[in-house]
């Protein structure tokens, strides 16, 4: 690890209300890439390790019921919002074709969502399925 | 699992004590029988590795070799389910197939490195901090960028560093039965609503991933002080997290 540091933060310490969007192919193997961007910006705000670790779970948990297990045509289209001490995150799925796509959450996933998130949820909206993601930095 | 799979726990049963008392003629007409009725096994756990660039058919292949030595070992007094006692020993050909072909040896090396130095600084900065650190710390202590902190931590998710982790389905992980496994902690994650369809599939984690799921999820203890309490790394918690959630979430196909 010869290389040198640098910051991936721009100066800019405000970062309120900024947002980022991103679209994916609705497949399981592009959720690391949501992973990476979830990361990455929960770092510009400073979260810890294990918050940035739980967002990541909550992405993974929320994204496979869009994505399916083995991929749906169609995308996942994900905002993230930045404000100063949380981030939240939407994800929309659409799909080319009609998918049988379930918006009820497991009680199993709802407790892991309940442990890494302020809050977190998976609705349909016009047929479509939508969750949301708000995660705030950590006090400790 | 599969529609091969037509034999009942009895059968099943059966079959191997035919199969273990038969003469050496019959045992190859018998291990195949034996065979047939446990490829969709090795089908559904082949599957779990087909994003890695190999065929499914080379997957499966492999995959029953896993399966032959689970029919050689395979003890009838052991109350466990022959496919409880199989899939540790299928998923570990899969793995060992992967590690021996060098596909995960020749692109980690750089990155094995970062991470076991990462490993270091997160658990050093965790407690100098009290707190688990943040990315742009972890960067800085290491001397490289938040990019390739990230990286780092991502990237450790997707491969399995041997050298870092004591074997998770290691051959005779199945030899205990799940009943012999349960704890009192374990009936609570059985409380559930969805426990019809959990129950099966917690059974088959090996006993420390079924804890850290336990202690995490239902106790809300931090990655920290489950790596504190188990004696491992926060990031091998971390690892050990994600993979038992996907692979919960792939086998109930949320």
């Amino acid at each position: 690890m010869s290389s040198a540091q640098r910051s991936s933060r721009t100066g800019n310490e405000s970062t309120a209300d900024q947002s980022i969007s991103i679209k994916i192919p609705a497949s399981p193997e592009y959720i690391q890439v949501l992973r990476l961007v979830a990361a990455g910006l929960a770092a510009r705000l400073s979260f810890t390790l294990e918050d940035i670790e739980d967002l990541k779970i909550a992405v993974d948990e929320l994204s496979a019921y869009i994505t399916g297990a083995h991929g749906r045509s169609g995308t996942l289209a994900v905002d993230f919002t930045l404000h100063d001490d949380r981030i939240e995150i939407k994800g929309t799925g659409k799909y080319a074709e009609g998918y049988d796509v379930r918006t009820d959450l497991t009680e199993f996933s709802r407790m892991i969502l309940e442990t890494v998130t302020d809050s977190a949820d998976l609705n349909a909206s016009d047929g479509l399925p939508v969750f949301s993601i708000v995660k705030s930095k950590s006090s400790g | 699992m599969s529609d091969r799979a037509t034999l009942d726990r009895a059968e099943v049963r059966q079959l191997f004590l035919e199969y273990l008392d038969a003469p050496e003629l019959d045992r190859a007409r018998l291990r195949e029988r034996l065979v047939d009725q446990y490829i969709g096994l090795v089908e559904f756990l082949a599957r779990r590795f087909r994003n890695r660039g190999e065929p499914l058919e080379d997957l499966v292949q492999v995959g029953t070799i896993g399966l032959l030595k689970a029919i050689e070992r395979f003890d009838l007094e052991r109350e466990v389910e022959f496919s409880t006692y199989a899939t540790p020993t299928i998923v570990g050909e899969l793995k060992r197939h992967f590690r021996d072909k060098g596909w995960a040896v020749r692109v980690p090396r750089r990155l094995q490195e970062l991470h076991l130095e990462l490993a270091k600084i997160v658990s050093t900065l965790g407690q100098e901090l009290g707190r688990s650190p943040t990315v742009a710390e972890i960067a800085k202590a290491a001397g490289t960028s938040e990019e390739n902190v990230l990286e780092g931590l991502e990237i450790a998710q997707a491969y399995n560093f041997t050298s870092l982790d004591a074997p998770i389905d290691s051959d005779d992980a199945g030899s205990t039965s799940f009943a012999d496994q349960l704890g009192s902690e374990d009936d609570q994650l059985l409380n559930l609503e969805y426990r019809a369809a959990l129950a099966p599939e917690m059974a088959k984690l090996p006993e420390r991933e079924r804890r850290i799921l336990y202690l995490r999820f239902f106790k809300g203890m931090t990655q920290s002080e489950i790596a504190d309490k188990l004696g491992i790394s926060q990031m091998h918690v971390s690892r050990l997290l994600n993979r038992t959630l996907m692979r919960l979430r792939e086998a109930l196909e949320v």
